[in-house]
């Protein structure tokens, strides 16, 4: 056994590890170094995530976590706009006081408790949740928000009641065109409340759910205990949490999130435009995107065989085509798609590399059933919704 | 010790053990004088769980007006023009962040001095990591 190159091997590691490299070794490590490491905050419950905000919590998922097809909840993004409300604990499952009204434009309204949850027929949707603002800080010019990175994105298997049959059993009134959810989002000073309201189509598609469980446990706080909206294929705004309030209205609910917020401009717009609401529409089902989990960008590797891999999305599409280009765009090869698959989520995908010395940006790039196609360069607008220009990562290959 | 070295890359068999001790004392030496490193490198530093805003002469008015509702990082992460930060501290005021008439304008000139789009991106902490039992799909 050749422990000595083995001890060296572990120096470099921990070297690689810590960004300290004692001079005399370094002839022995790669060209180039990861950044030095960002510092920490402790957040009970989520592991190793992008703290985009403490207070309201919103947290982004670090990109090399985007190479599995189920996420873990501790890595899962977490959004809100408001504080998480205080009189639910998920810890001691204190929601007995919770209640579900159903009401609005129904013959029969009527409120559920907690207990009368699981006893309606559970389904299960495995889908992709991002939110409409991943990928904010990638915009040129820059526009106001939480500045995610590509990682505001994450897939779980969801469970729970079909919210169609809620709503039947509430009896829709032919009126009923729209379904807004309220959240118990504790609102700040004289912030419009998080009310948002999703077209009754949608609402009554059989994958809409009400979710009290996310990859077979029940939610946690962050995510929404003890139920949220599932409307899969949509932006993450959609499937509001902390639901209380479920009711049918005969139009699109009237508030911030639904106008100004959530919309985009029916034309492409320049930096400066003035853009009339009557020219915007909400933002609705998510587009094809993918993103490269691995190499990470700046990265340093060896020669030889190198796995460039990642997630690609499109939301109430199906991915049908992922490529990667190593030659900075001219020429694009197929990737392999993972095995795992179901209508709303992620398609896992690799690229098997022959890699030389030198540096790199690799690209990738996916198409979706209806013909969508990662743009070359990102679709610029106001709030900085649905960024999914084709994916970069500069590398260099030793 | 260099990438000159004979001995690199030969096999085991054709080291001798004289040098393989001193080899390996080398090394000791050479992991004991940087373990310090090692060891600082290793313990990145706490982050507040909410941050403060920069230093100013609008720093108390800002933490005031802002900070009842949000944390500072929401504020230090944004790279926005004046008249982007005009817009935001507007939409804020009718969203009951109490600002002075008085101080609207220096405000604004602190944000959009200290939040401006050349400055570099705020490096955001990371949460601690924990044993997560991952899945890998095939």
């Amino acid at each position: 056994m050749n422990s000595r190159r083995n001890f060296l091997k572990q120096i470099s590691a921990a070297a690689l590890a810590t960004g300290v490299i004692p001079p005399t070794l370094s002839w022995a490590m790669p060209a180039a170094m990861p950044a030095p490491q960002s510092s920490t905050l402790d957040v009970p419950g989520e592991d190793g995530m992008i703290v985009r905000s403490f207070r309201f919590v919103d947290l982004e998922t670090p990109v090399e976590y985007l190479d599995t097809w189920l996420t873990p909840v501790p890595r899962f993004f977490v959004r809100n706009h408001m504080h998480e409300p205080s009189e639910i604990n998920a810890a001691d499952l204190g929601a007995e006081g919770w209640q579900l009204t159903v009401g609005g434009e129904v013959d029969k309204p009527f409120t559920l408790t907690l207990p009368e949850l699981p006893k309606l027929e559970q389904h299960s949707v495995v889908n992709t949740l991002e939110c409409a603002g991943n990928g904010r800080s990638l915009h040129r010019p820059q526009v106001p928000g939480i500045q995610w990175g590509k990682g505001a994105v994450s897939t779980a298997r969801f469970s729970g009641p079909r919210l169609h049959d809620v709503l039947q059993r509430a009896s829709v009134k032919s009126t009923g065109k729209h379904v807004m959810f309220r959240g118990l989002d504790e609102v700040p000073g004289k912030v419009p409340p998080f009310i948002r309201s999703i077209p009754i189509e949608k609402a009554l598609d059989s994958d809409t759910l009400i979710a009290t469980h996310m990859n077979g446990a029940p939610l946690t706080k962050h995510h929404g205990f003890p139920a949220r909206a599932l409307v899969p294929g949509w932006i993450g705004a959609a499937s509001c949490k902390w639901l209380t309030e479920i009711k049918v209205l005969d139009s699109e609910f009237v508030g911030n999130f639904m106008s100004p917020g959530y919309r985009l401009p029916n034309q492409p717009v320049k930096p400066g435009d003035t853009v009339k609401p009557e020219d915007t529409h909400p933002v609705t089902a998510l587009n094809v995107k993918s993103v490269i989990a691995g190499p990470l960008d700046g990265a340093a590797v060896k020669g030889g065989k190198v796995l460039v891999q990642g997630a690609a999305w499109a939301g109430e599409a199906d991915v049908v085509k992922v490529e990667v280009s190593t030659d900075g765009g001219t020429t694009w090869n197929p990737a392999a798609l993972g095995h795992d698959q179901a209508r709303y989520a992620w398609r896992m995908w690799s690229y098997n590399w022959k890699a030389k010395s030198g540096d790199y940006t690799i690209l990738s790039r996916a198409t979706d059933s209806l013909g969508r196609i990662q743009p070359d360069a990102p679709v610029w607008n106001p709030s900085g919704y649905l960024y999914n220009a084709v994916d970069q990562v500069k590398i260099h290959v030793a | 010790m260099s990438l000159k070295n004979p001995m690199w890359g030969q096999p085991p068999s054709a080291v001798r053990p004289g040098e393989a001790r001193r080899f390996a004392m080398l090394l000791f030496w050479v992991v004991l004088i940087s373990l310090p490193f090692i060891a600082q490198a290793q313990k990145p530093t706490a982050a507040k769980p909410t941050e403060d805003l920069p230093a100013g002469p609008m720093q108390a008015k800002a933490t005031t007006a802002c900070t009842e509702c949000h944390e500072a990082r929401i504020i230090l992460q944004q790279r926005l023009s004046k008249a982007a930060w005009t817009k935001e501290v507007d939409k804020m005021i009718k969203w009951g962040a109490v600002v002075n008439a008085s101080d609207h304008d220096a405000l604004i000139d602190y944000l959009s001095t200290n939040f401006s789009p050349d400055q570099s991106p705020y490096e955001p902490p990371r949460s601690t990591t924990e044993k997560t039992v991952v899945k890998k799909s095939k």
